[in-house]
């Protein structure tokens, strides 16, 4: 099958990504542009683990094929720092001691950035709720969620 | 990748074997499950006649089939006006789940525990269809024919959903019961909608999921209600008469004899609540909007 | 190692509260796991696995698939000489021969250019099968004319079952009268019948519990790259290296001295990594394709054909006096081990038996094969099966006869001394305490409130649990260097592969034992050839047992490092200190000596200074019992049997804190694994052996959303053996949910719930069933 060519932004960077017409967004993020932080758990859209902004939205990149971003903005956990400086939900998982294995904290990061963007003081329910997609089986989901509060009383100040 | 509709509709004349992708949360799993393989997959992901959602002068909503979960979840107008939809949209999957699947996927899919079916029978939709032959208008109740079936040709496309406004005294809702909080496929959903004037019933809806290999109404159970004032009492006939209606079949994911028990108490549950709605009252859910 | 080491060392070391240091890398998604490695020419594997859970394999043929562009390699049973017709354990059957025993046992494996390619392949390999008859019930299993499993003449795999297990196996032996009982094994102690006659109560239980995933959420996953001038590299995603390494070389009949394993960072394992899966058949597609393969599990592959925990059915009949005191107790425990056999049943009976004391028991144990994947280990293989049994009785028990259930297991609850069913004492442990901690916490003391403000209001059935779940880790000798490197700084290497955050508690610990702060310490996780041989990361082990050699080998070189300042400062080492980033002469504190001048002085040609680099090899033969009780506060909707978890608290003997902050995470993570155990997750089969749930939409892990924030206290009851008295902390916060849940159900509902998973369906149709007892719609 001949590859299409994707043009899409990632990360605030134009790409001009040669995609395979059945290819996931997961595998054009991680196998074309090289970008490996964002992981399949899963494959299905199950676990959370290749969540990834679509336009600001979080989505599950294993469901998304790879043209259907055509000219659209995608954010991986790759570009959640901005010129060097680690987003606060970033920071405050490390301070709060949130990753184990770390292989679903890229996922988990980029789902809660997706609830602060639009929710600058989540409760407690809604945080859960923002992270429900994604699954760990490390960590319990407590310094999660601490964390996250964390980052948001941050980024309100 | 058709940027119109018309370009939708000659690339699917072009050829067998070719599938409608939308959001993909049904069609990829599918395919990497193995269950399907097309050879052509038409993306109807950027085709603007789709993404309509408005409350028009008569009060009626038209959703295009191109909307995601999440955006009626979170449209003011579907949550005050077709409450029902609304709370449908909300519990599908997950976040990353809603911001892709649509409203036109969840009901091509035809699962059988599709959430967003119930509310769209009890609110007497209808789905507009498109295709080589002309557009045709078919009611969402008669839209289902089996497990993964409904009327659709293989090139015919499901545009919009059109849903008269429920009018004055009207209140309705959507409640599933899952296992966990969120990711989970419903065991039993239902959507109730009633219209009170002068205390009584006049119109009465309930819908089920993952009951029977389509969703369906549980007609008698409805008339029961049609007529009455609308007391505790009835409401629990009408369950009764509701688990009648469901054919559940035993699976991993419940009993048929849990499945029947929780249509008596959903039935029971979004009365009670569509009963308040009509009448005026602020319903919520312990949750989050 | 005998005495406990004191922290009396003024240095941010052990009981630090520290995040991780490789923390900043996990969140900007640098970390490289398997799937991440790029290596030029590699290839995608994939596995033809059998529909059938028990079929001949008549015939295969694979000349389509080897005809399609793109496809290097596909092997079957006949490409690979090396695979012995009886396969002894699950790594030695990675391709079935002649007959399938499970439903996803590979048949063939692919190698091509991507992953596309390999799938298609797979589509293109013919499979000709005679299905047999299947053995899918484990009592069925039992019985002498059932479906045989394994290959006449193979032995019980036991290997397994010492990695894990603390507890001296005893008294297990094979039997030849029903082909698949692959181990049986009893344990009594005094006249149970006798003591069973003079029960009061007798009570009378049979519980299970499914067979359960580990839920790692990265699959089993490896590159292999077979050198044909010698050397076979693994890069693996894997609870051991050494173990691997070790593995794959006696399943392919390899010298181990050609292979290296390099253990990636690890997404997971939880015991389901301790073994090789994926390994071998990567060495072998490598091998006959020249270029380097991966092979890595989708998400179905892990629930179709993962090493899973064990299904259990344990039958309980117990006998007490009026006022509660035990008598006797009879066990049956039927352990469900899959194609291969793996258990541990001695560890089954400790618990049954000794947690809580009996004096009279008879505990028999059989571990059965059955057509389904074969086990390996879950976090504390056993324990949280058998607590379930026992402490889901005790608390029945002493409802029945109207005591509280706290108390009277803490009447029973054994201590340091008593004697365990195989006739060792426990080492003492701090179980009591963690108990206590429980009972003294608000939602113990307010239970009665609680329950009463159920069922009305709005509010659903009210209930409040608790349960005490241990682990008896096993050891396993290691070793470890520390080295002072030209900056003044330490590198540790160990081959300990890090999943649980405990490289953390070694740098602390190295950070503690030479005397740095934390600061200035670095961990190294070596490969197979560059590490000193480390055991498994498994067993609650690592911090017991590397920790107690990165100890011995920072205090060897705080030791050398004070005799080349000695020398430098020419004074004796008596004098010496060590403070901040020097050596300083004890009151003279203008006489010292950088630790950067010595490490520097070590490195410089012609220099007199050697390195300085310290070593410990330790063998161990005492064991750390560590205990953690949990408690549960929870709500019933009535209707949908739906829980609502409000609290949830882990009260856990950690020994000595070496990283707060790491073993509250630990604590948190376990008991999360512990409440799918109990509230949602089973790997369900149907009567032909065909996995229902093959994915994570229906093998359901709980969500955020589901649960609660898990509260963590920390008890400390050193252990003599551990570093600065530290013990393993990573298993027992995964035991006593299942029992503490149950327990607050009956609490809440009056209904004792004996099968796992307690999902909604099993609550509500259990209210139904005790309203029409009782006489009610």
């Amino acid at each position: 099958m001949p590859k299409m060519l994707l043009s899409c932004t990632i990360n605030d960077e134009p790409a001009e990504l040669l995609v395979q017409p059945y290819h996931t967004l997961l595998e054009a993020v991680r196998d074309v542009a090289r970008l490996t932080g964002t992981k399949e758990g899963c494959g299905t859209g199950d676990c959370g683990a290749c969540t990834v902004h679509v336009d600001g939205r979080p989505v599950a990149s294993c469901l998304v094929l790879a043209m259907q971003v055509r000219g659209r903005d995608v954010r991986t956990v790759e570009g959640l720092a901005a010129n060097g400086t680690m987003h606060p939900v970033q920071a405050a998982f490390v301070a709060h001691g949130v990753p184990q294995c770390g292989f679903c904290i890229p996922g988990v990061l980029m789902s809660a950035s997706a609830l602060l963007a639009d929710n600058a003081a989540p409760s407690e329910a809604e945080i859960r709720l923002g992270i429900a997609g994604n699954l760990c089986r490390c960590t319990g989901y407590t310094k999660m969620v601490a964390a996250i509060q964390d980052a948001a009383g941050r980024m309100s100040q | 990748m058709p940027d119109t509709l018309e370009a939708c509709q000659q690339a699917l004349a072009d050829g067998s074997d070719v599938k409608m992708v939308a959001g993909g949360t049904d069609l990829l799993p599918q395919m990497k499950n193995g269950l399907v393989k097309p050879r052509r997959v038409v993306d109807l992901s950027a085709v603007p006649e789709l993404k309509v959602m408005e409350v028009g002068a008569d009060g009626g909503l038209r959703v295009g089939a191109g909307v995601a979960a999440r955006a009626l979840e979170l449209s003011g107008p579907v949550q005050t006006g077709f409450t029902a939809l609304a709370e449908g949209a909300a519990v599908v999957g997950s976040f990353q789940i809603r911001n892709l699947a649509t409203l036109g996927g969840n009901l091509a899919n035809a699962a059988p525990s599709a959430d967003m079916a119930p509310p769209l029978l009890a609110l007497d939709a209808e789905c507009v269809i498109a295709g080589p032959r002309g557009q045709r208008r078919v009611p969402a109740a008669d839209f289902f024919l089996g497990v993964r079936r409904t009327v659709l040709e293989p090139d015919e496309v499901l545009v919009e959903i059109a849903i008269p406004a429920p009018g004055p005294g009207s209140g309705g809702t959507y409640v599933r019961h899952t296992p966990r909080r969120e990711l989970d496929i419903a065991v039993v959903g239902v959507a109730s909608q009633l219209t009170i004037r002068d205390g009584r019933c006049i119109t009465a809806r309930i819908a089920l999921a993952a009951v029977a290999p389509v969703p369906l109404r549980a007609t008698a159970a409805e008339a029961r209600l049609v007529g009455e004032a609308v007391t505790p009492g009835l409401i629990d006939e009408a369950a009764h008469l509701a688990v009648a209606a469901a054919s559940p079949i035993s699976d991993q994911r419940g009993s048929a004899e849990f499945r029947q028990h929780l249509v008596r108490v959903l039935t029971r549950r979004t009365l009670a609540t569509a009963l308040a709605r009509a009448n005026g009252l602020s319903v919520t859910r312990n949750g989050v909007n | 190692m005998t005495t406990v080491m004191k922290t009396t060392r003024d240095v941010r070391g052990v009981g630090l509260s520290i995040p991780r240091f490789d923390a900043p890398e996990k969140v900007t998604g640098r970390t490289q796991y398997v799937g991440d490695v790029q290596l030029a020419g590699l290839l995608q594997a994939r596995l033809l696995r059998s529909p059938h859970a028990h079929a001949r394999l008549l015939r295969i043929d694979a000349t389509r698939a080897r005809a399609l562009p793109g496809v290097r390699a596909v092997l079957t049973a006949a490409d690979i000489p090396e695979l012995k017709p009886m396969a002894r354990t699950r790594a030695h059957a990675m391709l079935a021969i002649d007959r399938v025993v499970f439903g996803g046992q590979p048949v063939a494996a692919v190698a091509a250019d991507d992953l596309a390619i390999a799938d298609e392949a797979l589509d293109l390999i013919d499979v000709e099968y005679e299905l047999l008859p299947v053995a899918v019930d484990p009592q069925k299993s039992m019985l002498p004319d059932a479906p045989r499993v394994a290959d006449r003449g193979t032995e019980a795999d036991t290997s397994e079952a010492q990695a894990h297990s603390g507890i001296a196996a005893t008294g297990t032996q094979t039997t030849t009268q029903a082909p698949n009982i692959a181990q049986q094994g009893r344990l009594t102690r005094g006249d149970v019948a006798a003591a069973m006659a003079q029960a009061d109560l007798i009570v009378e239980n049979t519980f299970r519990v499914p067979m359960v995933h580990q839920g790692y959420i990265e699959p089993h996953a490896a590159i292999a790259d077979f050198d044909p001038n010698g050397r076979i590299t693994i890069w693996s995603s894997t609870q051991g290296s050494f173990a691997c390494r070790a593995e794959v070389a006696e399943v392919l009949g390899i010298p181990e001295a050609r292979i290296k394993v390099i253990p990636m960072e690890c997404g997971g394992g939880f015991g389901g990594k301790i073994r090789a899966l994926v390994e071998p058949l990567a060495v072998l597609l490598s091998k006959a394709t020249g270029r380097p393969v991966s092979l890595i599990m989708t998400r179905r592959e892990e629930l179709l054909a993962g090493m899973p925990a064990p299904g259990v059915i344990i039958r309980l009949k117990t006998g007490v006096k009026q006022d509660g005191t035990p008598l006797a107790l009879e066990a049956e425990t039927i352990v469900e081990a899959g194609a291969y056999s793996g258990a541990l049943l001695t560890m089954s009976a400790v618990f049954l038996s000794s947690v809580y004391l009996w004096p009279a028991f008879d505990v028999r144990g059989f571990e059965v094969l059955t057509h389904k994947p074969s086990i390996a280990a879950y976090r504390a293989p056993m324990a949280p099966q058998t607590h379930f049994a026992i402490d889901s009785q005790m608390d029945h028990i002493a409802r029945k006869l109207g005591l509280d259930p706290a108390e009277y297991k803490l009447r029973f609850l054994q201590q340091g001394g008593d004697l365990m069913a195989n006739d060792q004492p426990w080492a003492v442990n701090g179980a009591r305490e963690c108990m206590q901690a429980l009972t003294a916490h608000p939602f113990w003391r307010d239970r009665e409130a609680w329950r009463a403000s159920g069922g009305r209001d709005g509010h659903g059935l009210r209930g409040t649990g608790l349960a005490i779940g241990g682990w008896v880790p096993n050891i396993q000798p290691t070793s470890a260097t520390v080295r002072l490197d030209s900056d003044g700084t330490l590198a540790v290497l160990t081959g300990s592969v890090d999943i649980a955050g405990t490289n953390m508690g070694l740098a602390l610990i190295a950070a503690e034992a030479y005397g740095v702060d934390i600061e200035n310490v670095r961990i190294i996780t070596g490969d197979t050839d560059t590490a000193p041989l480390t055991g498994l990361s498994a067993g609650s082990k690592t911090t017991y047992t590397v920790g107690a050699a990165v100890a011995e080998a920072g205090e060897d070189a705080r030791q050398q490092t004070l005799k080349i300042a000695a020398r430098e400062l020419e004074v004796s080492v008596e004098d010496l200190d060590l403070r901040g980033d020097s050596v300083v002469v004890r009151g003279v504190p203008d006489r010292s000596i950088k630790l950067s001048v010595i490490g520097k002085r070590s490195n410089t040609f012609g220099s007199k200074v050697p390195p300085v680099l310290g070593s410990s090899s330790l063998a161990f033969d005492v064991q750390a019992p560590a205990f953690a009780a949990q408690l549960a506060r929870l709500e019933i909707d009535p209707d949908t049997g739906e829980v609502t978890l409000h609290g949830f608290v882990v009260a856990q003997d950690v020994g000595k804190a070496i990283n707060p902050l790491g073993i509250e995470g630990q604590m948190q993570g376990g008991a999360v694994q512990s409440l799918g155990f109990a509230l949602s997750e089973g790997l369900l089969y149907d009567e032909q052996g065909r996995l229902t749930n093959p994915s994570l939409l229906d093998y359901r892990k709980l969500t955020a959303a589901d649960l609660p924030d898990i509260e963590t206290i920390m008890i400390e009851v050193p252990a003599p053996a551990g570093p600065f008295g530290a013990r393993g902390v990573g298993e027992p916060p995964i035991v006593a949910a299942p029992a503490a849940i149950a327990n607050a159900i009956e609490d809440a509902t009056g209904v004792r719930l004996v099968e796992l998973p307690l999902t909604p369906e099993k609550i509500a149709l259990g209210l139904v069933a005790r309203d029409r007892a009782n006489g009610h719609a």
